[in-house]
């Protein structure tokens, strides 16, 4: 058994009608003719009481206000014309008829009339319950095309900006289709802004995707963009500084770097040693520590292997070793000897000269420093002009890199200090030398002798040289050191030579490697020489060379310089044929999942594609190659040539090849855009034009964007089409066309993809399925739109930045403030629906949403900035719910004063629905003698007592009233412009008496609950519908506010009674007359 | 000549549907070709010009007296001094519909048609006398008619008619309200735009394919609806055809054959005055280049919320409708007067224009209108004047005075306008009589 609480508007003016209908229905049960008894009583006392005081002049001769009463000979006349009887309802509830000059109906009969009509009424109301209604065919309006090409293409275009303005028709919004008129002026719009939308459209190689722009320069910078992102999430970016010295034609000298891509390594070391016990006890898993510490997984795992691993590596041991040690505190100090090992171990090219003879393909590029002999040159400092010179230190050191010394010989091959244009003194010949006994020169430690002037010595070993400053300063010593001839492939040695006393202790030491290239006119990138300080020695092709390259190569696998080339785009060359390089397969090895690296290459991949690289480049060689004729760098880029334009080439094969994927993508687009499958001969349709236009020798791109353009202005866009059920009879809409009645209704734009696929899938017509997409929509942020259609349309507050302009001299903040005002009112509204709010909270609620600038209007302290915040407690502040929003206040205000008689019609229509009756035909104008020292209350009170106006001011005015506490820009006051004391006491019509904006909200709250909540029913409801409600809506209405009541007033229980209803889920039958149910 | 209707229906018909024409029918003596019967090849053709303000004019100063050089004009008036020989100021007119519904929107939506405004949630006026002729020329300018507005038009409903009714008086069809252009760059555009882009043909052809059909598949009463937009596409297609053939005209050519300024800067002035002083322009320059004949200008809405900071006025255009209090309301009055003076530039600068022997002035009839008396929504007699020569047709220098006649239809004084555009109807909204003396 199923009990409606009939809450019966019948468009009357003040009398909300409320009963309790007792008639119980139920799907088994025949339901009892709600007419019986109806024809008769019709018959033999209303019928009557026509005659007797409406048919004189509601004649079928005369008909005066159109309305023709004579023709409800019996009740099944009444049935054929119920608009006239809603009429009859409000003319009498209005107390406008019968007319006061003419003869009164009696307090009973009075009472029979209007209680048959109701009876009659609610009948027929529940006779067609559940009526789709006749909905006129919706165009987008232009909100529902800005949102739905938005939520297409992904980018905040503004086509509709200068189209005409919507206006309102149905229940007051702008989404029912016979507001929304067609012409060739709008047509020839859509066109062009089809056309325009269509040129920010990219072409990519399975597709398209739309971009904010419309130039490829613009779409190439957003692909750099994104790559860059891409890489700036995972990698810190370092400043390399300036490094290689290059120049081309002068062109310039010193080379920055570059910025290189870094992990935090710190922080991977600092986890590794902090978690270290819970990693090993396995308490801990190394995901669950990258997840707490917001560090990549597959890097830590990596990391700790290498550190927790046990097999011998000349460059890891010694980390390995004090990582073992080490408190999470000395991860700094493990990630200076890894960067100080880095230095050692990569060198830089110039990106910006790759592609040109002799250059290297990487940016970064391994080096391994060891070498079979090296060379050392160390200048020594004159002696300071009238200084005695001192005594030279000298020291030459061999480390035994840490591997064992059995075979560690090295030769110091004569020692010598050497000056321009003077001969080689060596160091064997200087008698002062001290620190070394002669006679170790020439001799091997094993006693075998060598070259007289050498020394040999067995790593590791210091010799520090003491020589005569007179003979040394100025001087440069030189020598070169390498393994003895009879060192096994086992040797391993690190010399060097310094200025002063030195230690050696057995290890490896830190290698630096340094590149240079050299200025000059004519250079190539081959001009490169590559220098070390404390290589490694080690005999070619010995066991311990491939023992040193494996470890470097360990090394440099796990802490690569930097991940990736973070800046995609060479800075580092003026003529240079490389627009992007792409170097991050350390990023991809080290850090990225298979989903990752798909997306990287998929960036990459639409890079090179959207900025045609292959083809730019082909052409910027073929100018280089012209410009360098008969110049010394002619044949720099002849090597290029061919690679460059064979590159060429295939990319332009590839753009034809992805014609057809990208025209696939097309009708794809077109089935979203259309929200409805398309069928064949619509594809072949989209096919076809695309061949004409081509036989009009439009290129592929030309006429792929018009063909997009077409969708933009083809009807099954811009109509919302939905196909009818042959018959008079209604029947649900399809899967897909109750999606859109839902996306819609709630986020004023198409389906997205999970109701397309619960649509396709054919289960969202279930109710569960059905609420559940209904509540996620109604979280879903898009559900703003709904709060701004629906609900700013509803206040009359919609558009309010552009519909409201005050007085400049008298409100020079409210420019400023009224984008602000409005923002407030939307974020407000929204939250009812998005918050699943309760409905009263439009009323009560002791929140709102402010920015810096609004709050300091509404006297609030302590809020900074733009951003937009909730703010509790803002009935403190004399405001709280719709009444005390600023744009509401100002809305229903003059341009310079406040306006009590808009506010008290706004509360009595807005809010509560009322119908007023028409105000007489010539108003009164105020007398001149008026003096300006009334405030806006007291002149109103003077207009409204003349007794024509009388009758609905008093209605009106009063509500008005409680609300002149806020000036004509929604700030509160005290006094009025000319300082007057403010009165916010008023008596209600019924002769209730209340107080300001609390006054007016309790009254509405607790004596007019029922109306305000009827008319935000009755308005949602006709929104959802495109359509003004009807009388066999009522049940529905009923229906949605006893849920309501039942369910703490929370919105959702409205939408979902909305959207569970056969209003919303069925359509009329093509054989239905469309005034039907009028 | 060729029949524009018979074109119509012949594409209509070659598309295998059979579809309502709206605006068709609203033309019951449709038929003969009036562009012959009312002008020679060679003589100018007459223009119509339709003004609008809403909220009516200041109590007891909007008023004419006397005939010809001795008329007096009230203050409203004043700017139209020197066009007293060709003014007709005609009191006492009224449309029947519009003091049957509620007040504003319900008093505009059918001040150029007479017809019946549906209430509600519904939206129905009728065809208005200037679209009307604009369907008459529409084949021989480039644009059939150019509506204009200075206001955005509001969202909503009042009183229980939809505020579209407020802010469109130009009716393309019984549902469709003619849109209005508020940008002078795109009117400027429409009018002077080129033949379209490569391409735009074919897309329109196959646009308008796809959406015939959709035809089949819906509701009788939606393909109305479909049928506005597969008319919009086939007339936006004769535009492009049409604009391709410019300057294949014979007879008659206008004395400026492009325009002689530039295109006005896109968007919307901020200042009120420049903007409306632009689209008067444009106006201008539509009538002066035969771009269009007929141009309906919306200075505001009824209902305006426009602002007047550059006449030193604080005070809103409806708040001052209701504030009048005779003469002591000088910003009252100087805002008619600013609104007047829109009318008076047109006129000046359309009688700077020697068409041979007469001015553009004289081949013009430039009607102003408003939907109220005063800003007490009274619609019972509406203020109306007219200026220019009607093409030698319209003698003015006159004050017409219905207020006491029986016959003092607005609607008769359209069917007495639409005559000097060739337009022979009997009846028109809700009359069948014409303003003899007009």
């Amino acid at each position: 058994m199923k009990t409606y609480f009939v809450a019966f508007r019948l468009v009357t003016a003040f009398s909300l009608a409320v009963f309790l209908s007792s008639t119980g229905t139920s799907a088994t049960e025949p339901m009892p003719d709600p007419f019986a008894g109806m024809a008769d009583e019709y018959r033999t006392l209303t019928r009557p009481l026509l005659q007797q005081f409406c048919l004189e002049c509601h004649s079928t001769a005369k008909q005066e206000g159109d309305l023709d009463l004579e023709r409800f000979a019996a009740l099944a006349d009444v049935r054929r014309g119920t608009k006239a009887w809603l009429k009859v309802v409000e003319m009498l509830d209005n107390g406008e008829m019968p007319p006061a000059e003419s003869k009164q109906p009696s307090p009973e009969q009075r009472k029979q009339l209007r209680g048959w009509v109701e009876r009659y009424l609610h009948a027929e109301s529940l006779a067609n319950a559940g009526d789709p209604g006749s909905v006129v065919l919706r165009r987008l309006n232009n909100a529902e095309y800005t949102y739905t090409i938005r939520d297409l293409t992904g980018v905040d275009l503004d086509p509709a900006r200068e189209f005409p303005t919507d206006s309102a028709a149905g229940e007051g919004f702008t989404n029912a289709g016979n507001a929304l008129s067609m012409s060739p002026a709008l047509l020839a719009k859509y066109l062009d802004a089809g056309k325009e939308i269509a040129r920010h459209a990219v072409l990519l190689p399975d597709g398209i995707r739309f971009s904010q722009f419309t130039a490829q320069r613009d779409w190439t910078n957003e692909m750099l963009l994104k790559i860059r992102q891409f890489y700036r999430q995972r990698v810190e970016i370092v400043d390399l500084g300036v490094g290689t010295s290059v120049g081309l034609m002068n062109l310039h000298g010193d080379c920055r770097l570059g910025e290189a891509g870094k992990l935090p390594l710190e922080k991977y070391f600092a986890a590794t040693l902090a978690e270290r016990a819970a990693l090993r006890s396995g308490e801990k898993t190394i995901s669950v520590v990258a997840a707490e510490r917001g560090l990549n997984a597959k890097y830590l795992g990596l990391l700790w292997t290498n550190m927790d691993a046990t097999e011998p590596s000349p460059l890891l041991d010694g980390l390995r070793s004090r990582w073992r040690d080490a408190k999470p505190e000395d991860a700094a100090a493990l990630v200076t000897e890894v960067a100080a090992w880095q230095r050692g171990l990569w060198a830089f090219n110039v990106v910006g000269l790759m592609g040109r003879k002799g250059s290297g393909t990487q940016w970064q590029e391994p080096v391994s420093p060891f070498v079979v002999q090296q060379e050392f040159r160390l200048p020594i400092p004159a002696a300071k002009e009238g200084e005695a010179a001192k005594e030279v230190v000298i020291s030459l050191v061999v480390g035994d890199c840490g591997d064992g010394n059995e075979q560690d010989f090295v030769v110091w091959h004569q020692p010598r200090l050497v000056a321009d244009k003077q001969p080689d003194i060596f160091l064997r010949d200087i008698p002062e030398l001290k620190g070394i006994d002669p006679a170790t020169f020439g001799k091997h430690p094993s006693g075998k002798s060598l070259d007289a002037a050498s020394l040999c010595v067995r790593a590791p070993s210091v010799i520090t040289l003491r020589l005569p400053g007179t003979i040394a300063a100025g001087r440069t010593l030189v020598t070169t050191a390498a393994l003895d001839s009879e060192a096994g492939g086992d040797a391993s040695v690190q010399p060097d030579v310094v200025l002063g006393e030195a230690e050696v202790k057995s290890g490896l030491m830190v290698a630096t490697t340094t590149a240079t290239l050299s200025t000059v006119t004519a250079l190539y990138p081959d001009h490169r020489t590559v220098s070390y300080q404390k290589p490694v020695l080690v005999a070619e092709e010995g066991a311990a060379s491939k023992t040193f390259a494996a470890a470097m190569e360990a090394h440099r696998q796990l802490f690569p310089i930097s991940l990736c080339y973070p800046q995609v785009v060479p800075t580092d060359e003026v003529l240079t044929l490389t627009q992007f390089h792409r170097e991050d397969e350390h990023l991809v090895r080290l850090l990225l999942d298979e989903a990752e690296k798909r997306e990287i290459d998929r960036l990459w991949d639409e890079l090179r594609f959207v900025s045609q690289d292959p083809l730019k480049l082909a052409a910027v060689l073929d100018s280089l190659v012209e410009t360098t004729k008969d110049h010394p760098q002619d044949g720099g880029f002849n090597e290029a040539v061919k690679p460059f334009h064979q590159r060429a080439d295939v990319f332009r094969q590839r753009l034809i090849d992805c014609e057809p994927k990208q025209l696939d993508a097309l009708i794809d687009f077109a089935s979203r855009a259309f929200r409805r499958p398309l069928d064949e001969q619509a594809v072949e349709d989209y096919r076809s034009l695309y061949r004409k236009l081509r036989s009009e020798e439009l290129s592929h791109e030309d006429a792929f964007r018009l063909v997009l353009a077409r969708i933009f202005v083809a009807a099954p866009f811009l109509y919302r089409f939905e196909s009818v059920p042959d018959g008079a009879s209604s029947a649900q809409v399809s899967h897909s066309e109750l999606a859109s009645r839902l996306s819609y209704f709630l986020w004023s734009s198409l389906p997205d993809e999970e109701l397309r696929a619960k649509a396709a899938e054919g289960t969202l017509g279930h109710p569960d399925v059905l609420e559940q997409q209904t509540r996620r929509m109604l979280k879903d942020p898009r559900v703003r739109r709904l709060g701004t259609e629906f609900a700013c349309q509803w206040m009359h507050i919609y558009d309010f930045p552009a519909t409201e302009a005050k007085s400049v001299q008298l409100f020079p903040e409210f420019e400023e403030l009224r984008t602000d005002m409005y923002e407030e009112s939307i974020l407000f509204l929204t939250g009812l629906f998005q918050n699943d709010a309760p409905l009263l909270g439009l009323l009560n609620a002791d929140h709102t949403f402010v920015n810096e600038r609004l709050a300091k209007f509404y006297g609030i302290a302590g809020i900074e900035g733009e951003s937009w915040r909730r703010i509790e407690g803002i009935q403190q502040h004399g405001r709280g719910g719709i009444l005390g929003l600023a744009a509401t206040l100002a809305k229903q205000s003059g341009a310079s004063r406040t306006s009590p008689i808009l506010r008290g019609n706004w509360v009595s229509e807005v809010l509560l629905g009322e119908k007023l009756p028409r105000p007489p035909k010539d108003v009164p104008q105020l007398a001149d003698t008026v003096s300006d020292g009334l405030t806006e209350r007291q002149m109103i009170e003077r207009h409204s007592s003349d007794a024509a106006c009388a009758k609905c001011h008093q209605r009106v005015d009063p509500l008005g009233f409680a609300l002149e506490g806020f000036d004509a820009i929604g700030r509160r006051r005290k006094q009025s412009q000319t300082g007057l004391a403010i009165d916010t006491r008023t008596k209600l019509a019924d002769g209730r008496e209340i107080d300001g904006l609390a006054g007016l909200r309790s009254y509405l709250l607790e004596q007019r609950r029922n109306a305000v909540v009827g008319q935000f029913c009755r308005k949602l409801l006709g929104y959802a519908l495109g359509r003004e409600t009807q009388l066999s809506d009522q049940p529905l209405l009923a229906e949605m506010q006893q849920k309501l009541a039942e369910n703490g007033y929370r919105t959702s229980t409205a939408v979902l009674a909305i959207v569970q209803s056969r209003q919303f889920r069925e359509i009329r039958g093509r054989d239905t007359p469309p005034s039907a149910g009028r | 000549m060729r029949n524009h209707t018979f074109q119509r229906r012949t594409f209509l018909r070659g598309l295998g549907v059979t579809m309502a024409l709206p605006w068709m029918e609203t033309l019951p003596v449709w038929g003969d070709d009036a562009s012959t019967s009312t002008k020679r090849p060679n003589e100018p053709p007459v223009r119509l010009a339709v003004l609008f303000s809403g909220n009516g004019f200041h109590a007891g100063q909007w008023w004419a007296k006397g005939v010809g050089k001795e008329m007096t004009l009230g203050p409203v008036l004043e700017s139209l001094t020197d066009f007293r020989e060709r003014l007709l100021f005609i009191n006492g007119l009224y449309n029947a519909e519009a003091l049957k519904g509620n007040i504003h929107s319900s008093q505009t939506g059918n001040l150029l048609s007479g017809a019946p405004l549906a209430s509600g949630g519904e939206i129905r006026s009728g065809t208005s006398f200037d679209q009307l002729v604009a369907q008459h020329y529409g084949h021989s300018t480039k644009v059939p008619s150019l509506v204009l507005g200075c206001e955005r038009s509001n969202p909503g409903i009042h009183k229980n008619y939809s505020m579209l009714y407020s802010s469109h008086i130009s009716w393309s069809s019984p549902t469709a309200p003619t849109p209005l252009e508020l940008y002078p760059a795109l009117a400027f555009d429409r009018l002077f735009k080129g033949e379209g882009e490569r391409g735009d043909r074919g897309v329109l052809d196959a646009v308008l394919g796809e959406a015939s059909r959709f035809r089949g598949k819906i509701s009788t009463s939606d393909r109305q609806k479909l049928d506005e937009y597969l008319n919009s596409v086939r007339e936006v297609e004769q535009r492009l055809e049409q604009a391709s053939k410019q300057g294949e005209l014979q007879g008659w050519r206008p004395t400026l054959d492009k325009p002689n300024v530039p295109r006005p800067p896109d968007g919307i002035p901020q200042n009120l005055a420049d903007h409306m002083r632009l689209m008067c322009d444009i106006l201008v320059l539509a009538f002066q280049t035969d771009a269009t004949r007929v141009c309906t200008l919306k200075l505001n809405n009824d209902h305006s919320y426009l602002q007047f900071p550059h006449l030193n006025v604080a005070v809103g255009h409806h708040e001052l409708s209701h504030s009048d209090r005779g003469k002591m309301s000088p910003d009252w009055l100087k805002v008619n007067q600013f609104f007047l003076e829109q009318f008076a530039y047109i006129a000046r600068k359309l009688d700077a224009i020697q068409e041979g022997e007469r001015t553009a002035l004289d081949n013009s009839v430039l009607m102003y209108l408003s939907s109220m008396q005063t800003g007490s929504h009274d619609a019972s007699n509406l203020p109306c004047v007219v200026v220019g020569g009607g093409g030698g047709r319209l003698q003015g220098g006159r004050v017409l005075d219905y207020a006491s006649q029986p016959n003092r239809k607005m609607c008769s004084l359209y069917l007495s306008l639409l005559d000097k555009f060739g337009i022979r109807l009997k009846e028109f909204g809700d009359s069948n009589e014409h303003l003899a003396e007009v």
